[in-house]
């Protein structure tokens, strides 16, 4: 292991890759700080540029955007109410108050430091954990990998959204996207209709660029671009949290990275998810919070800062020990690799063991840059939120074009996804989320190839999914994920008797 | 537990994708099967599961948080028939020109009035991004009839990626 980490670190450290690291990190900032404009979208419209770099330099990119994102995403939150990312929400509850005191410097050096705690506890969690994991998952055969897969798939649809139905019927619809194509096993041409860029299957890079870029910008100017019109005049002064304010947020960062870590590695969870019940979970354990928890309490901007950012490597332990991604980003990462033929799973950490490790110290060093950047740059970083999105949107549009373009050279990858903007546009208008279509996208290949081959091999039989324990309790689970939020609905008066 | 007409007409999604369904599993059911397990089988177990989904809900009919209420529909539809039409004309303009033809419309209709701001925006932002990609990371970018970007000055820069 020692020797892995040297070789990481011996390899990041090269000033190319320190380049693309801090520039990834400061477009994610710069991006994170303008609300309505994700990490997801930021990660799946810059990916592009990461097609014909090598998979460690491309990671440190996207990675450096995912930090940089993640963590900026709190300063429009402190600053104006409205979080810059969905897991700054939670920054919102004392961040704002704080900031309505003329305190917003001291809320945003919490915020980074808080930030930085989560970050690295979640990259420690990632280079601990996932060789455990990915160790143990090296026995799972077909029946396990589908069931994991369906696992995957439902626990994401009922926490991606209020209504499980729509989140299956998104994720499922994305898994009917990745038919298209040959068939991975017979060879069969499946609704190709004759079209032969069809034959390789739909790009779901493209598709993912339409939903996260397309759909979210043609949203934007549905909603009314520029329609909040708060200018940020506040000066930020001062870079070094006080000594007493380091001290108060100490164990909550701690305590609170350590749960972020935890939720981040459930599929589907994210940062928003991880953020709010971190900050839920301090407003529980701390008793004599003064101030109280929402009126601006330091502790509680520590709690949802470090569990949001704690997420980010937290989803990275699936994505890269069993192939499932953790979140939105995770997914995006997963085609990252995939366009330079690597596969993420159990396989990846006996065959790409050295790249795995230049992500994992890559990820470690963003984390350091961004307490770096966020302590030395507030002062900067709060005059982004001013940026108008008329000026961002259109190059927006203009680089999810040439990003679908730049994956094999053709239009109609642009084609492509330019359609999956479209319907993810309407999929969003009457409440369907996005994130599990995208996730079937990923995880139909798995399911149908693991699916196929164990019915093959038991004749047909289900049997062999009850013959193997771990395949069991993950599909009870999965059914369980299923049938209680239906039935709860279907049932009233139900819900009642159970809670 | 029924399902109503006021239901189904709150819901349209949830029809079209079972008429969606319904018409994969037409088609998948034709697919040659070499035992039970043959490419139309997952398809159809998929749109089997949409299928019944979509009755589901259709049947309990819930709001959710992420549905949008308060938007304009047709700010969205202009912008997407810009994207179509750029998209559509870049074989014959190519990506550089369609690009710098686009912007300033997007850039108009988007609120920016400023004409320093929208034609410096307008041809800098493709030529910046046409020299990154198609000069540094060598992708082929489309050059339409008339390829003007070849009449742009090659920049010494090499791939170092």
């Amino acid at each position: 292991m020692i020797d892995n980490v040297l070789h990481g670190f011996t390899t990041i450290l090269n000033p190319f890759t320190l380049l693309l690291m801090v520039s990834g990190i400061l477009l994610g900032i710069f991006m994170g700080s303008i609300p309505g404009m994700t990490a997801t979208m930021t990660v799946a419209v810059l990916l592009s540029f990461t097609f014909t770099m090598d998979p460690t330099n491309g990671m440190m990119l996207l990675l450096g955007i995912y930090g940089g994102a993640v963590y900026s995403g709190s300063i429009p939150a402190v600053l104006i109410r409205t979080p810059g990312t969905p897991s700054a929400a939670a920054t919102i509850f004392d961040g704002y108050p704080l900031s309505q005191k003329g305190e917003a410097g001291r809320a945003i050096r919490i915020s980074t430091v808080a930030s930085f705690v989560g970050g690295i506890i979640s990259v420690l969690g990632l280079i601990f954990f996932s060789p455990v994991i990915a160790n143990a998952a090296l026995r799972f055969r077909s029946p396990e990998f589908f069931a994991l897969a369906f696992f995957g798939l439902t626990i994401i649809a009922s926490v991606s959204s209020d209504s499980l139905t729509k989140g299956m019927m998104s994720g499922l619809l994305g898994m009917l996207v990745a038919t298209v194509g040959i068939d991975p096993i017979a060879g069969f041409q499946r609704f190709t209709f004759g079209v032969p860029e069809l034959l390789t299957g739909v790009q779901f890079i493209a598709v993912m660029i339409g939903l996260f870029g397309i759909a979210e910008g043609l949203k934007s100017y549905s909603e009314g671009i520029d329609r909040d019109g708060k200018k940020v005049d506040q000066e930020i002064e001062g870079i070094i949290p006080s000594l007493s304010d380091l001290k108060s947020i100490g164990p909550v960062s701690v305590m609170s990275g350590i749960g972020g870590v935890i939720i981040g590695a459930i599929p589907g969870a994210g940062g928003d998810i991880a953020a709010f019940i971190t900050y839920n979970e301090a407003t529980r354990w701390i008793k004599d919070a003064t101030p109280s928890f929402g009126k601006g309490n330091v502790r509680g901007i520590a709690a949802a800062e470090s569990g949001n950012n704690a997420s980010t490597g937290g989803a990275l332990i699936p994505t890269l020990t069993l192939g499932i991604p953790g979140d939105s980003v995770s997914a995006i990462l997963i085609g990252a690799l995939a366009v330079h033929d690597i596969q993420p799973g159990p396989a990846l950490y006996q065959e790409q063991t050295g790249l795995l490790y230049e992500i994992f110290m890559g990820f470690l060093l963003i984390y350091v840059f961004i307490l770096l950047f966020g302590l030395l740059g507030a002062h900067y970083w709060v005059r982004l939120i001013n940026i108008r999105e008329s000026l961002l949107w259109p190059a927006i549009f203009v680089l999810c074009v040439i990003g679908a373009i730049a994956l094999r050279g053709n239009v109609f990858d642009a084609w492509i996804m330019l359609g999956a903007g479209a319907i993810g546009y309407v999929l969003r208008l009457r409440g369907y989320p996005l994130a599990p279509m995208v996730l079937g996208l990923i995880l139909a290949p798995i399911a149908e190839e693991n699916l196929r081959r164990s019915l093959s091999l038991s004749g047909g039989s289900l049997d062999i999914f009850y013959q193997s324990p771990i395949a069991l309790i993950i599909l009870l689970l999965s059914a369980g994920t299923l049938i209680l939020p239906v039935f709860r609905k279907v049932s009233p008066g139900l819900s009642d008797i159970m809670s | 537990m029924v399902i109503s007409k006021e239901k189904i007409r709150s819901n349209p999604l949830a029809l079209l994708f079972i008429a969606v369904s319904i018409t994969v599993i037409l088609f998948a059911s034709r697919f040659p099967s070499d035992g039970q397990v043959g490419p139309g089988f997952f398809p159809i177990i998929i749109s089997l599961g949409i299928i019944m989904f979509a009755v589901v809900d259709l049947m309990i009919d819930d709001d959710t948080a992420l549905e949008m209420s308060d938007f304009d529909f047709k700010a969205a539809v202009l912008i997407f028939v810009l994207l179509l039409l750029y998209l559509g004309l870049m074989p014959i303009l190519g990506f550089l020109v369609g690009t710098i033809a686009f912007l300033p419309i997007i850039l108009y209709y988007s609120g920016v009035r400023s004409k320093v701001t929208i034609i410096s925006i307008s041809i800098c932002l493709p030529v910046v991004l046409f020299y990154l990609f198609s000069r540094f990371f060598l992708v082929r970018l489309p050059e339409g009839i008339i390829p003007f970007s070849r009449l742009l000055p090659i920049l010494p820069i090499g791939v170092i990626l």
